[in-house]
C-alpha cells in the first residue's frame, strides 16, 4: 500500500462550530428550496423514486434533507484503491494525506514560457518520472491533454494509454465524448486493477447529461468517483466565501446524493476548486489566498459528513513561469490545505490553470509535498526523542550532538532533505556553478529518467489496451469527430517506432 | 433626448435590467423611433465599456449593463423589425455555449460587446448541439459563429461543431470564432478556427476583422 502522510494533530479550523452548522443548514434548505439542475432523465427518475421533488419540465430535483444525510452516512469515510500492483494501492480518508500530479494542458517551453503540445515521448517521459518521485502517491487525470498528433477527441484515451504503460499507480481518469465506455474496458482488462472515476457538476447548481452518463458509467463499474465543481466566487457563487461555501458545498453534496442513489455505498471523494474571479479579466485568480481559505473551511465541514475531501486549487498557479510567484502561490495553498484537513492534494507539475504542466515544476513541488508531509507526520515526543541522558552526556561546551549515535539514528527521521533546493553555503555556491532548484531539478530530471525504469504491461495486457484503443480510434473517425488531416497526422506517430504497441 | 430614452440610457448605466425593459416597453407605446432607442443602449453600454477601458468600473458592472441590455435589447429589436426600418449591422452573429457546457459569463459579455460595437447578436444559450449552432445560423442569415466552452472536457465538442459545418456545405458561409477558459491560440489553430481571442473586448477586434468592418 501507498502510505502517503499522516496528520499526526488536531487539525486547523477557520471556523467555530456554530459557524460550521450554520454553512451546513444553508446547504441543506439550498438543496430543498432551490434544488439543483440535472439534465438528465435517468437520474430525475431515480431522484423522484427515492423520494426527492422533481420537476421534470424544468429538470429541477429538490431534496428533502433526510435524503441528505442518509446519502451521507452511505459514503463511506474511508475506503481503497486498487492499484496494478498491491504495493501501490491506495487508501483514501481518515489522517492520510496523498499528492498527486495536477494537469495542464500542454507543457511549456522553458525559454519562452509559451504553451505548446508535448510529444509522445515527452509525455511517456512524464509518468515515468511521476512513478519514480517519492512523493507522488498517485496520478489524478491527464497529466498533459494527449501529445501532439492526437486528434482532439482522443487526447483523453491516448493519456489514459500512457498511464497505463508507463506507471503501476492508481490513476484517474476523466470524461469526453463518452469516452468513459473504452477507459473502463482498458482498466478492467489488467486484472485486479481499478481507477477513480472523474466527474462534476457545473456551478451554479448543475449537472450536465454528459456528465451525469459519467456517474452511471463509472459507479456502473464500480469505480470510486473523485467528483469536482470548479466555482468562481463572483462568478458562479456568491462572492462572500461563506456564501460561495453554501452553494459550492450543495453541489457536491448533490453529487454525492446522485451518487449514493446510483450504488448504496459508493466510494467518493470531492474536491475544492473555488476561486475568486478576478474584476477586471474576468477569469479565475489562482493561487489567491481566498482559495486556500475556501479550501481550509471546504475540509473542515467535509470532515463532519465523513467524506474525503480533495485539494485542487494548490495545484495551478497565475503566475506563467516557474518563479517566485508560482513558488509562493503553490506552498501556501498546499500547506493550509494539509493542515485543515484535507485527504488528497492534486499539485505537482502545474503551472498556469490547467494549461500547462512540466516535469521540472513536478520535482521543485515534490520537494514541497515532503515539507509539508514532513510537517504533517508532526513532533514524536517521548524517551528517545527527548534525549535526557545524552543531553545530560554531552552537557555545555565543548560537547556537541554531531557524532552521536543518537543523531546518526534520528537525523533521516526528523529532517526532511528537499532534493532540489539550494542549501550550500554562499562559498561552495559561488564555486560550484551558482546552481539555483531549477539547475537542481534539470538535474534531478535526466537521473531519474535514465534511472527508473517503470514496470511495463505484461504483453497479453498491452495487447488488450492496444485493441480497445484501436476500436476507440475507428468509433471516433466513424462519428466525423477525426477529420482527415489529423487522421493522416496520427496515423504516422501509431504506426512509427515511437509507438511500439500498434504492432 | 426624451425622457424615456434618457431613462432607457440611465437603467443600463445603473445596471437595473428591470428598469431597462419597463423603459423599452414604455418607448414603444410612445411610439419612440426603435433606431433611437437602441442607439440610446448602444451609448451606455459603451460608456461602461469605456469606463471598464480606464480601470473606473469593473467586471460586475460591465456584467450588469450587459444583461440589462440584452433584457430589454429583444423588446426593440422585435419593434425595428416590425416597423420594417433596417439597423444599420456590423454583420450577422450566433452565439452559444458548446454541448456539455452550461457555463454562460464569457459568451454574455461577448454578446454585449459585440451587441455595442454594432453587430446584430443571437445568443442561443448554453448546451447548445452542432445541429443547433447550424438551424439558428440559417435561419439568421449568419456570417460568424462564436462558440464558447469554459470547461477542458467540453473544449472538443468546438471541434465537433466545426466539422458538422464542413459536412452541411456551410463552413465556408461562416466564420467559426472561439473562446472560454479551456481555449488556448494552439487549440482554436488545431480545430481549424478562424479567430480567437482570451478576452472580450478582444474578441470585438477579431469580429470586425473577420468581417473586414
Amino acid at each position: 500500500m501507498t502510505r502517503g502522510f499522516r496528520r499526526r494533530f488536531r487539525p486547523l479550523e477557520l471556523l467555530s462550530e456554530e459557524q460550521c452548522n450554520e454553512v451546513h443548514h444553508g446547504m441543506l434548505e439550498v438543496l430543498e428550496k432551490t434544488g439543483v439542475l440535472v439534465d438528465h432523465e435517468r437520474a430525475l427518475d431515480l431522484f423522484r423514486d427515492k423520494g426527492c421533488r422533481v420537476d421534470f419540465d424544468n429538470k429541477r430535483v429538490r431534496m428533502p434533507s433526510y435524503i441528505v444525510e442518509e446519502a451521507l452516512q452511505k459514503a463511506p469515510a474511508v475506503f481503497t484503491v486498487r492499484a496494478r500492483d498491491g504495493k501501490d494501492d491506495i487508501v483514501i480518508g481518515g489522517d492520510t494525506v496523498y499528492f498527486t500530479l495536477f494537469p495542464g494542458m500542454d507543457t511549456v517551453d522553458l525559454d519562452t514560457w509559451e504553451p505548446r503540445s508535448p510529444t509522445l515521448r515527452e509525455h511517456n517521459e512524464y509518468i515515468a518520472l511521476s512513478d519514480a518521485l517519492p512523493n507522488c502517491h498517485f496520478l489524478a487525470c491527464y497529466p498533459y491533454f494527449g501529445y501532439k498528433g492526437v486528434p482532439e477527441v482522443l487526447k483523453i484515451l491516448e493519456g489514459i494509454a500512457v498511464k497505463l504503460r508507463n506507471t503501476t499507480m492508481v490513476q484517474t481518469c476523466c470524461y469526453s465524448h463518452g469516452c468513459e465506455r473504452f477507459t473502463v474496458r482498458m482498466v478492467e482488462a489488467i486484472e485486479g486493477m481499478e481507477a477513480m472515476g472523474a466527474t462534476h457538476s457545473a456551478p451554479p447548481l448543475s449537472f450536465s447529461r454528459e456528465m451525469v452518463d459519467t456517474y452511471f458509467t463509472y459507479l456502473e463499474a464500480d469505480f470510486p468517483l473523485w467528483i469536482g465543481g470548479g466555482p468562481v466566487l463572483g462568478g458562479t457563487t456568491p462572492v462572500t466565501i461563506a456564501g460561495s461555501m453554501v452553494v459550492s458545498n450543495a453541489e457536491m453534496v448533490a453529487a454525492v446524493v446522485l451518487s449514493e442513489l446510483i450504488r448504496p455505498g459508493a466510494r467518493v471523494m470531492v474536491h475544492d476548486y473555488a476561486l475568486p474571479i478576478n474584476m477586471r479579466t474576468g477569469s479565475p485568480d489562482f493561487g489567491a489566498i481566498e482559495a486556500v481559505m475556501h479550501q481550509a473551511v471546504f475540509n473542515q465541514t467535509w470532515r463532519r459528513y465523513g467524506i474525503p475531501a480533495v485539494s485542487t486549487n494548490a495545484g495551478p498557479v497565475s503566475s506563467k513561469k516557474i518563479d517566485f510567484q508560482c513558488g509562493y502561490e503553490k506552498a501556501f495553498a498546499a500547506f493550509s490545505a494539509a493542515i485543515s484537513g484535507v485527504n488528497v492534494i492534486q499539485f505537482s507539475g502545474g503551472l498556469y490553470g490547467e494549461l500547462a504542466a512540466h516535469p521540472l515544476q513536478a520535482i521543485l513541488d515534490d520537494d514541497i509535498a515532503g515539507m509539508v508531509g514532513r510537517y504533517l507526520e508532526g513532533v514524536s515526543v517521548n524517551a528517545d526523542t527527548m534525549a535526557l541522558d545524552l543531553i545530560e552526556d554531552v552537557g555545555p561546551i565543548p560537547g556537541n550532538y554531531v557524532g552521536r549515535a543518537h543523531t546518526r539514528e534520528w537525523w533521516q527521521r526528523e529532517f526532511f532533505t528537499p532534493k532540489a533546493a539550494d542549501r550550500l553555503p554562499l562559498p561552495e555556491w559561488l564555486k560550484t556553478g551558482k546552481k539555483d532548484c531549477l539547475d537542481y531539478a534539470r538535474e534531478r530530471l535526466e537521473e531519474l529518467l535514465s534511472t527508473h525504469k517503470p514496470k511495463r504491461l505484461a504483453d497479453e495486457q498491452e495487447e488488450k489496451i492496444e485493441g480497445i484503443m484501436r476500436e476507440a480510434r475507428e468509433y471516433y473517425r466513424k462519428k466525423g469527430l477525426i477529420g482527415d488531416s489529423e487522421w493522416k497526422e496520427y496515423m504516422a506517430i501509431i504506426e512509427s517506432d515511437e509507438y511500439p504497441y500498434s504492432r | 433626448m426624451s425622457e424615456v430614452l434618457e431613462e432607457l440610457r440611465k437603467s443600463i448605466l445603473e445596471y437595473d435590467a428591470d428598469r431597462a425593459e419597463e423603459y423599452a416597453l414604455r418607448s414603444i407605446e410612445e411610439k419612440v423611433d426603435p433606431l433611437k432607442s437602441f442607439e440610446a443602449m448602444t451609448k451606455a453600454i459603451n460608456e461602461i465599456g469605456e469606463g471598464f477601458k480606464k480601470g473606473e468600473r469593473w467586471l460586475p458592472d460591465l456584467v450588469g449593463g450587459a444583461d440589462a441590455m440584452l433584457r430589454a435589447a429583444p423588446i426593440i429589436e422585435r419593434e425595428i423589425k416590425k416597423r420594417g426600418v433596417k439597423r444599420q449591422s456590423l454583420g450577422v452573429v450566433v452565439a452559444g455555449t458548446v454541448f456539455g457546457d452550461i457555463h454562460s459569463i464569457g459568451k454574455t459579455m461577448v454578446c454585449a460587446l459585440l451587441s455595442a460595437e454594432g453587430f446584430e447578436v443571437h445568443d442561443i444559450g448554453i448546451n447548445v448541439r452542432a445541429d443547433e449552432y447550424i438551424r439558428a445560423i440559417d435561419e439568421n442569415g449568419a456570417e460568424i459563429l462564436v462558440l464558447s466552452a469554459l470547461m477542458t472536457t467540453t473544449a472538443p465538442e468546438m471541434h465537433k461543431v466545426i466539422a458538422f459545418l464542413v459536412e452541411k456545405g456551410l463552413r465556408d458561409r461562416v466564420k467559426v470564432m472561439v473562446g472560454g477558459g479551456a481555449i488556448t491560440e494552439g487549440f482554436a489553430k488545431n480545430i481549424g478556427a478562424d479567430g480567437y481571442d482570451p478576452t472580450a473586448p478582444g474578441a470585438v477586434k477579431v469580429a470586425r476583422s473577420l468581417v473586414g468592418r
